[in-house]
């Protein structure tokens, strides 16, 4: 076992090595992102791209904070990604311990509806969600864009937590109805609790995943003042094409709560990734 | 008293089942069976629907100007996806593979690799697209080197610029890949790799007859969940080629074709059917059914 996974020094070292040119492939678009977007101005991004600023300057993050209205479009993303994963950790949970802990008749097929929604991805629906989504006058609004993302969260958000909960013990569960507890009582005082860490991970992904969503409010939002920053990029675009250092600036705005999300729980995220793997 | 019990009981679980069941029903189960019935009807979407039957069908799959841009799109498709699913299990072996030894630092490498995984698209899109820009960072690397005499147009020249989104997804992605195949790797019986040893393999045979086996599943789950994902996912497409998958129609796929036959793909463009794009969605939904129905399976036997 040890002498299978021990290298010897030549060995450690090509392995550093290729390692090390991975490593720096994965970070090279992020670093050529942060040095240039301090830079003063444009010349210094076209003249030399992997130079450090002659002066360190904010300034492009100002500009597309203030000047291109990025703070709107990242409280937009603030309020969607929010009310996504409140909504979508509330509703799973609830439908998770019914499904699980108190199934009933036609238990099953609710479950099979949620999975067929695991495999078929909402985005081919696209025409009848459209259909829909207007008729219930949630065009063009936040609502709108809230419900249709947490709806497209939810099969795997059901998966993870029925999963989960299907391996935790109803011995606590079992005990508390003894006492007379109802199932609102027993949901919040005994489950909620059970099921913290795989909520966890569900909350995780879910802002992660409506943060980062694109397609869904590009059809279903119009105006502008209702831009996610997804959206709000693309039109930053139109108007600044060519202006790197403010392009990369917007871009790292964009990353930065996805990133620091990413740093607070790293671990819940490569797990998510492993048992709940089942849809990008 | 035993009665009032369950009565509360029954209506409490009511209440705690609706709101999920209401949101997922209205929101997404609604539209999967909205598919089947929108698909039969030809419908701008406004003013009145018409019934036509299969129509919408025999014109996708008969009518010269719809069967070009749906046979483009999907071998546009398949291309992309094989780059990619290529991409992913080579590299993603080769370094999963390598963290699995006694490397230095591989919790570290781990995280630095996984660091691309949970930036949104849309920002990979357009930073991969400014650094491979003519005037851009790569470019400049590669003529200042030597290595080419002229700046390259990865996304202008119509043979590279499919290749390249496929890079562009391919780097945003590979840490899903690691990560999967580095657990099936730690997951393999401590036991066999010592029988293995004791038996007197050397440690490509150990790697070939223990560990290679049980990556089997792992590649498998990889290659149905990115294909899942190829096929109805066109959002670097969207991003930078347009709705048209331009230059060409050469980035044209799937996940394109479905939106243009919904929303058209300039402002100039009439050509827009619910119907056709229902129609157009229940197609993908066939041709990803196999890998859907896998993952299905899978989940299920899992629980």
């Amino acid at each position: 076992m040890e002498r299978l996974f021990k290298l010897s020094k030549l060995e450690q070292t090509i392995v550093q090595f290729i390692l090390i040119a991975w490593a720096c492939v994965v970070v090279f678009p992020i670093f050529i992102a942060v040095i240039n977007s301090l830079k003063p101005n444009l010349g210094e991004v076209y003249k030399a791209p992997f130079a450090f600023p002659s002066e360190w300057s904010w300034d492009n993050y100002w500009e597309a904070w203030v000047g291109a209205n990025f703070a709107k479009y990242f409280l937009n993303s603030a309020i969607i990604s929010g009310a996504c994963v409140l909504i979508v950790t509330v509703c799973a949970s609830t439908t998770a311990f019914v499904l699980v802990r108190m199934p009933f008749k036609g238990s099953v097929l609710v479950f099979a509806c949620f999975m067929l929604g695991v495999v078929i991805p909402i985005r081919l629906t696209l025409a009848p969600l459209f259909v829909i989504v207007k008729s219930l006058g949630l065009l063009d609004t936040l609502w709108g864009v809230i419900f249709v993302q947490s709806a497209s969260m939810m099969p795997v958000a059901v998966f993870i937590l029925t999963a989960f909960l299907r391996n935790v013990p109803a011995e606590l569960e079992e005990a508390a109805k003894m006492d007379g507890a109802l199932p609102f009582q027993i949901y919040w005082r005994v489950v909620l609790p059970l099921i913290k860490p795989a909520l966890a991970t569900v909350g995780l992904l879910t802002f992660v995943s409506s943060w980062n969503e694109y397609f869904l409010p590009l059809i279903f939002l119009q105006s502008e003042s209702n831009y996610p920053i997804t959206l709000g990029i693309s039109q930053f675009r139109l108007q600044y094409d060519v202006q790197w250092h403010l392009m990369f600036a917007g871009i790292l705005i964009m990353l930065i709560p996805t990133i620091v999300a990413f740093l607070l729980a790293s671990r819940q995220f490569i797990q998510g990734l492993t048992q709940g793997g089942v849809k990008e | 008293m035993a009665m009032k019990y369950n009565q509360k009981a029954n209506l409490q679980r009511i209440a705690l089942l609706t709101p999920g069941v209401l949101l997922y029903g209205i929101f997404n189960f609604l539209p999967l069976l909205g598919l089947l019935v929108l698909a039969l009807v030809k419908w701008p979407g406004i003013g009145p629907i018409q019934w036509v039957g299969f129509e919408n069908f025999q014109i996708l799959f008969g009518n010269p100007y719809f069967r070009d841009q749906l046979v483009n799109a999907f071998l546009n498709n398949i291309v992309f996806f094989v780059i990619i699913i290529g991409a992913m299990l080579i590299l993603g072996t080769g370094l999963a593979l390598l963290l699995s030894f006694g490397t230095w630092g591989r919790n570290h490498y781990r995280t630095i690799f996984f660091l691309p995984y949970p930036l949104a698209g849309a920002a990979v899109a357009f930073l991969m697209q400014l650094l491979v820009q003519t005037r851009g960072p790569i470019n400049q690397m590669l003529v200042g080197s030597g290595i080419t005499d002229t700046a390259i147009g990865f996304l202008g020249e119509p043979n590279l610029a499919l290749p390249t989104l496929a890079v562009f997804y391919s780097w945003h992605r590979m840490s899903f890949a690691i990560i999967l195949i580095l657990s099936a790797i730690v997951a393999v019986r401590v036991h066999l790799l010592e029988a293995a040893m004791l038996d007197g393999a050397n440690r490509w045979q150990t790697l070939k007859a223990v560990v290679f086996p049980v990556l089997a599943p792992a590649f498998v789950l990889i290659t149905v969940i990115v294909m899942v994902d190829v096929f109805n996912n066109a959002d670097y497409t969207l991003l930078l080629m347009g709705p048209e998958g331009g230059p060409n129609g050469r980035t044209d796929i799937m996940g394109t074709f479905l939106f243009r036959s919904a929303f058209g793909g300039s402002a100039t463009s009439t050509n827009v059917n619910f119907g056709m794009s229902a129609t157009i969605g229940l197609v993908i939904a066939v041709i990803i059914l196999p890998a859907a129905l896998f993952l299905a399976l899978r989940n299920v036997r899992k629980d």
